[in-house]
């Protein structure tokens, strides 16, 4: 589904990010845990191009979605100059997805939810389909009305989001970002914001996603939540991941000193 | 008590008020059209200069950082002097449109930096949504930043153009016949001969203005303060 490689990511002087690579199956389930800056979001925000990487290319299903890292491909490393120009180039036009039709395909999820704050409830969920004539507006209505029963708030469906409860407004940018039917969804600590009340109705709707067969990708603190979803585990510290298994490999047999000190802090 | 009979004077005389009428008209006429001149201008300027840096963009940002810097960084007396002595120094040329060029291109930049200051003070976390939803830039913008921008502008807007009416106060140094200019005329009459009085009567105009306008945005900000909570 989605196909990192080999991802470096600077914000000037920094490296937040160094050759980082993982292969996200279809209908795989993965949490990305680690020390708070150790690169997880940015991983993340690198998948959708939120974040432009430095190097290394990402592909979701056979488009590649960043621009062609010539690194990667042993018959472009060997040109140079023009040639190189030119190669790239023929390889974009024939491989490149446009980012906006790729995030059409990857819902995302954010630890402020960022709801739109001069939208209802209900035109935050239809904006985008609307506007992106992937649906008539009564469409969009109709299925923003159903995803809206799902979590049992439509009675909000006229409200701005300022009169919501944290909870709420995360379930709803859930299902916002459900609205556009993405193959892929993408959590970028969707609890960390949240009263402690309320993790609970977030991490629900999440499970039931997981349940339902979507592919995820997780970044989170809640270890208990990523045992139980995840199919896969990355921890990642330093810009690296340094370790990586199934939930049962990774926390009750952790190999890496760095996880398990990690761990040892915040099980 | 002298005072208030010759104010009662100046308002009953036909003569000063032709001279006030006359006055106010040059004011609000400069004002209004600067003002709509500024708000273009600076709308335009605002959006050139918080686009992303493309090849395109270059020269025309570089263009409107330095209009901003030079307009806010040298005397509005001083401008409209190079407008009427340099630029405009045309025989019979309306000093009405000097002025209003002047002022226009002064309010431009201070409109600029607000627009740009409200666009910028929205979370980036909304543009961020709607990027990652596929909306383009542009439709991101105009559906979801500036709505709310649009809320942060405008009281720093108001005080601009509540700037700009009493700025216009100096026109009369390149000798147009604005209110502060009848003031000084009236004042410097035989008959009157009392500046405290037409200069009080004048401040009561500039002062009905802006408390004027002032009402109409607080108007409009309320108006849409509405859809913050419901």
């Amino acid at each position: 589904m989605i196909d990192a490689k080999n991802i470096y990511k600077s914000f000037g002087s920094l490296q937040v990010l160094r050759g980082v690579s993982t292969e996200i199956k279809d209908g795989e389930k993965v949490a990305i845990i680690g020390p708070s800056g150790s690169g997880k979001s940015t991983f993340l925000r690198c998948m959708n191009l939120l974040e432009i990487p430095s190097a290394g290319e990402v592909w979701l299903e056979n488009d590649l979605i960043t621009t062609c890292d010539p690194t990667l491909h042993p018959e472009l490393s060997a040109l140079s100059g023009r040639d190189l120009k030119r190669a790239r180039a023929a390889f974009e036009k024939e491989h490149r997805l446009d980012i906006n039709l790729a995030r059409q395909k990857m819902g995302m999820v954010f630890q402020h939810f960022n709801l739109f704050n001069n939208l209802t409830v209900l035109q935050n969920l239809m904006l985008a389909p609307v506007q992106l004539k992937l649906k008539t507006k009564e469409e969009a209505e109709e299925t923003a009305r159903a995803l809206l029963r799902r979590i049992g708030l439509e009675d909000k469906a006229n409200v701005y989001p300022s009169t919501l409860s944290g909870g709420q407004k995360q379930r709803i940018a859930i299902v916002r970002a459900l609205a556009m039917n993405p193959k892929v969804m993408l959590f970028d600590e969707p609890t960390s914001a949240l009263d402690p009340e309320m993790v609970g109705e977030v991490l629900d709707l999440i499970r039931e996603l997981a349940d339902e067969g979507m592919t995820m990708v997780i970044v989170t603190h809640e270890m208990g939540f990523a045992r139980e979803v995840a199919d896969r585990v990355l921890f990642m510290s330093d810009g690296v991941i340094t370790e990586e298994g199934t939930p049962a490999e990774l926390f009750d047999n952790p190999k890496n000193e760095r996880t398990k000190q990690f761990l040892r802090c915040v099980l | 008590m002298d005072f208030i009979t010759k104010i009662i004077e100046l308002f009953s005389t036909e003569k000063y008020m032709s001279s006030i009428w006359k006055g106010l008209e040059t004011t609000l006429v400069i004002s209004v059209l600067a003002a709509l001149l500024g708000l273009v201008l600076g709308t335009i300027v605002a959006f050139v200069t918080i686009a992303n840096d493309t090849k395109w963009m270059k020269i025309p940002k570089i263009i409107c950082k330095i209009y901003i810097t030079v307009i806010r960084g040298t005397p509005m007396a001083l401008q409209l002097f190079i407008m009427a002595y340099v630029i405009f120094a045309i025989r019979g040329f309306p000093q009405v449109i000097t002025a209003t060029i002047a002022f226009g291109i002064n309010s431009g930049a201070y409109v600029a930096e607000s627009i740009r200051a409200g666009i910028l003070s929205v979370d980036i976390g909304q543009t961020e949504a709607g990027r990652a939803l596929g909306l383009p830039g542009r439709i991101t913008m105009l559906r979801i930043v500036i709505p709310q921008a649009i809320k942060n502008v405008i009281p720093a807007i108001g005080n601009e153009l509540i700037a700009l009416i009493k700025e216009t106060s100096i026109v009369s140094m390149i000798g147009m016949y604005d209110l502060t200019m009848a003031a000084k005329i009236i004042g410097s009459g035989n008959n009157m001969a009392s500046y405290i009085v037409p200069m009080a009567v004048v401040a009561m105009f500039y002062l009905a203005i802006v408390y004027i306008l002032t009402f109409g945005i607080k108007k409009i900000e309320r108006r849409l303060r509405a859809s913050d909570r419901r």
